[in-house]
């Protein structure tokens, strides 16, 4: 357990942050809750084998880089008809009373230490909702970060037969030299036959701890997925969680990521099947290079009340470098036996016929393997259907290539 | 065998000797230095190996227990601080049977329904039986002796092998320190088998050993050391493939098993404790360059079982070969798997796990697969597959895999599904009673491993599932 953010936080700094976001008493008082519990919560779970932990968060030192009342940031929000998507104070305006209902019923604001820090200090962030029935086009929300901590909240109400894709860009400016700390919650609600896509697309700078959870409930009928891409920071600690609370509800996460560098990314996808006829598909692509790691956690549990369960799960880690370390573990949490389940995890290098067969048709080595990775994401991007999105990825994964 | 000739054996000395120390025990509570030094005196050890089960006692007081896993299995039960004083009572109760119809009910039964012939029947119920698993041993002993093969039982290697013993005995597969239980094991271990096979040496029958369990009151901490040589092809069974009476509730074992250059080793067991135990092993074999390793195991008894037989791949071009079933029934909690670490080029694994679960049972697949920096061109495959009978059941799967090299071959893949009711239907229509059609269906699920097994260890595999499943179908 740490304390050391603790040290440097006040009750009312936390109150300074909610007074200028114009919240309401219960909002604050979540908040100062989050605040008094820190001393008690552990750092987020990593994966750990006897003898060792994967992450080390708590070597941390968040004392040097989270300032309460520093944060800057830029903030674009492109909404679609029929959508609201609104900052804080508007939200809490506009919708006082859903916000109210739905704030903290996904994510457990004092789920882990990282998380209730989130909760206490956060002053970024966006409300999306989308009423009964509205099916809405792309909402595109773009954030960059000018501070040194940033810590963004958003909440995403999707009603009863409502449909939403959102699509979320996260990256740096140029403002603040050295270490930086970035976190971010997602709490995502998909009412009866409604759908939430959310993608996210982290390209935050290579000096930056990056902390997310996103997490969403499906109800009947409903659909959550998420994209979850994966580029930048220095260390990125991140969960993307659904929990198939409604019967026939559907789940889909799907990742990329590409370390380079001595980044560090430790990512873990989890569904969680509460009900009967639920359907989850976890499919994450990787590629690392230099002295970049990844740990992976999958995990697929499936309740003592799901029955007719179907849960498949992948993970394909690429390694371009000796250097680099791949650890996976894709979990079956399995209790009801009406199930069918699967999970794979492979790890490889650049296929050498395929390399062979590629230089042999005169394609220069370099070429040729920068190729072949970029055909190694393909089967992920094919899952991204907002093409906006996948052109995005695509690029970035093209430009460090051949830096 | 009579009772007269039992009178005879040394065995029955030390047991009147211990009942003598017996007092002293009582009066300590959990495990003592004086504890560890009665059981060395009682076996007239060397002082070299007194002194590693002194320090194995100080390791294993300094150790956790392994409570805080994900999913691990509930130790809350397992007090060590009781386990040994527990060793003498138990060591009158098993001197009490040895008769066959003084064991447990449950336990006569499922002989019976084995169908094990009535001179192995006997063999299981009492030091008699004992006598007779050594006649077996003695006769192929000749053979092997020639060769240079020695098989005998580990405290004897003590006293007639201790340059290879002391070389080998947990330190360089299974320190005491790996882990609390193998610490624990480090310091009361008793018994078990010591296998050495020659350089070159083919020892063509497996060498099949069933633990002294009924003659020696710590039977539960066996210690197994293979050394096979380099060249050497040997492959073990490890008897325990019947239920023990015991009043015992925690098995902790030891096995150590070195694959020299180009030495191929097989080690299988099926292992059916009763269903009070806690059978918390650690096995692990460390691979040559060239040299193969084989694990066989099908777990089917126990409370809960925590054991991940692990092999290091030492050498360029090693291999290990893990092949499990694990069965958890009734208030079972198999919690099992496979470790391989890949420390050296050109290293194949494959690992291919089979659970079944029924009855509110839970089988765990845990592993882990480590591929080294340097290990470039290895290779591994693992495969899970989980099949459920019923919706109080559950089935896990927790492999983990570590890589730290690029040019490597990694694959995990993992199903679980329940039995299906088309194939069930389909046997049905063809004739097949409920219970029948679903026997067939697990039989055909297993047979990677019981094809794996020397026939009559697969009959047995075969016939224990039949049991576990007999009368809770349809």
């Amino acid at each position: 357990m740490s304390t050391q953010v603790h040290a440097n936080l006040t009750e009312e700094q936390v109150t300074e942050i909610s007074d200028q976001l114009g919240e309401p008493e219960w909002l604050l008082e979540t908040r100062l809750e989050a605040l008094d519990a820190l001393g008690d919560l552990d750092m987020p779970e990593v994966i750990r084998t006897p003898g060792r932990d994967w992450t080390n968060l708590d070597a941390l030192d968040y004392e040097s880089f989270v300032d309460p009342l520093e944060f800057a940031q830029e903030k674009d929000r492109v909404d679609a008809e029929g959508v609201d998507v609104l900052a804080w104070t508007e939200a809490l305006e506009a919708h006082g009373d859903l916000i109210e209902e739905q704030f903290g019923a996904v994510v457990d604001p004092q789920r882990d230490y990282l998380t209730a820090l989130s909760t206490a200090l956060f002053s970024a962030g966006t409300v999306v909702y989308v009423p009964e029935g509205v099916v809405a086009d792309e909402v595109t929300i773009r954030t960059r970060m000018n501070s040194r901590a940033l810590f963004n909240y958003t909440l995403v109400v999707a009603e009863d037969n409502a449909s939403v894709t959102i699509l979320e860009r996260q990256s740096t400016g140029d403002d603040v030299a050295g270490e930086r700390y970035y976190s971010g919650v997602v709490e995502a609600t998909a009412g009866e036959n409604a759908s939430v896509q959310y993608g996210t697309l982290q390209d935050l700078s290579e000096e930056t701890y990056n902390y997310q959870v996103k997490r969403g409930h499906a109800g009947r009928y409903g659909t959550v997925n998420w994209i979850e891409g994966n580029l930048g920071s220095r260390l990125t600690k991140t969960a993307v969680e659904t929990r198939l609370v409604g019967e026939s509800s559907e789940s889909k996460i799907v990742g990329a990521f590409f370390g380079h560098g001595d980044q560090h990314f430790d990512l873990a996808s989890r569904v969680w099947h509460e009900n009967e006829h639920t359907t989850a598909d976890l499919v994450t692509r990787g590629v690392l290079d230099d002295s970049a790691r990844s740990v992976y956690e999958g995990v697929q549990n499936v309740g003592r009340e799901a029955w007719d369960t179907n849960s498949y799960q992948r993970e394909n880690t690429l390694m371009l470098s000796d250097d680099s370390e791949a650890d996976a573990s894709p979990k079956l949490i399995i209790n009801n036996h009406d199930t069918e389940a699967s999970h794979s995890a492979t790890v490889g290098q650049v296929d050498k016929e395929d390399l062979f067969y590629m230089t042999s048709r005169s394609v220069p080595p370099q070429q040729a393997t920068n190729m072949l990775v970029e055909g190694f994401f393909v089967p992920v991007l094919e899952e991204i259907e907002v093409e906006e999105f996948r052109e995005d990825l695509e690029g970035r994964v093209a430009e460090r290539l051949r830096q | 065998m009579s009772s007269e000739d039992l009178q005879d054996t040394n065995t029955e000395k030390r047991f009147e000797f211990k009942k003598e120390e017996k007092s002293a025990f009582e009066a300590e509570k959990g495990l003592t230095e004086e504890t560890i030094r009665v059981i060395s005196e009682d076996k007239d050890e060397p002082e070299w190996m007194l002194e590693r089960r002194l320090r194995a006692l100080e390791q294993f007081k300094e150790m956790p227990m392994p409570d805080d896993w994900p999913a691990a299995p509930d130790l809350s039960e397992v007090d060590v601080d009781q386990i040994v004083p527990y060793i003498r009572p138990d060591i009158e109760t098993r001197g009490g049977v040895d008769d066959w119809n003084d064991l447990p009910e449950e336990i006569q039964d499922t002989f019976d329904k084995l169908g094990i012939p009535e001179a192995e029947k006997n063999a299981l119920s009492g030091v008699g039986a004992q006598y007779e698993s050594e006649i077996v041993y003695q006769n192929m002993q000749e053979r092997w002796e020639e060769k240079g093969v020695i098989f005998c039982d580990m405290d004897k290697a003590v006293q007639e092998h201790p340059e290879i013993v002391r070389e080998y005995f947990m330190t360089k597969a299974v320190p005491p320190s790996d882990n609390k239980f193998a610490a624990l094991h480090g310091a009361i271990w008793s018994g078990g088998s010591f296998v050495y096979v020659p350089e070159d040496t083919t020892v063509d029958m497996p060498v099949q050993a069933y633990f002294r369990m009924n003659s020696d009151g710590m039977g539960q901490f066996e210690h197994t050391l293979i050394v096979a040589e380099e060249g050497s092809e040997v492959h073990y069974i490890e008897g325990c493939s019947a239920p023990k009476y015991s009043e015992f509730n925690l098995h902790s074992g030891g096995v150590e098993v070195f694959v020299k250059e180009g030495a191929h080793v097989q080690y299988s067991t099926v292992q059916n404790w009763s269903k009070n135990t806690y059978n918390l092993n650690t096995k692990r074999a460390i691979a040559e360059a060239d040299a193969t390793m084989e694990w066989v195991s099908g777990s089917m008894g126990s409370k809960a079982t925590m054991l991940y037989p692990s092999t290091v791949l030492k050498g360029p071009g090693a291999t290990d070969n893990h092949i499990t079933i694990a069965f958890a029934g009734e208030g079972q909690d198999i919690d099992t798997g496979a470790k391989v670490y890949h420390n050296a080029p050109d290293t194949k694994s494959t690992i291919e796990s089979k659970s079944i679960s029924k009855d509110g049972g839970r089988t765990n697949y845990r592993g882990l697969v480590h591929m080294a920096d340097g290990a470039t061109d290895s290779s591994t495959s693992v495969e899970c597959d989980a099949l459920m009978f019923d919706n109080d059941s559950t089935s896990d799967t927790m492999p983990y895999m570590e890589i730290q090299e690029q040019n490597v071959d990694v694959a995990h893949e993992a199903t679980v599904g329940k039995i299906g009711d088309e194939d069930v239907f389909y046997l049905q229509s063809r004739g097949l009673d409920d219970d029948d059609a679903k026997q067939m269906i697990v039989a055909g699920f297993i047979e990677p491993i019981t094809e794996e097994l020397p026939i009559e260890y697969a009959v047995e595999l075969n016939r224990l599932i039949e049991l576990e499943m007999e009368g809770s179908l349809g």
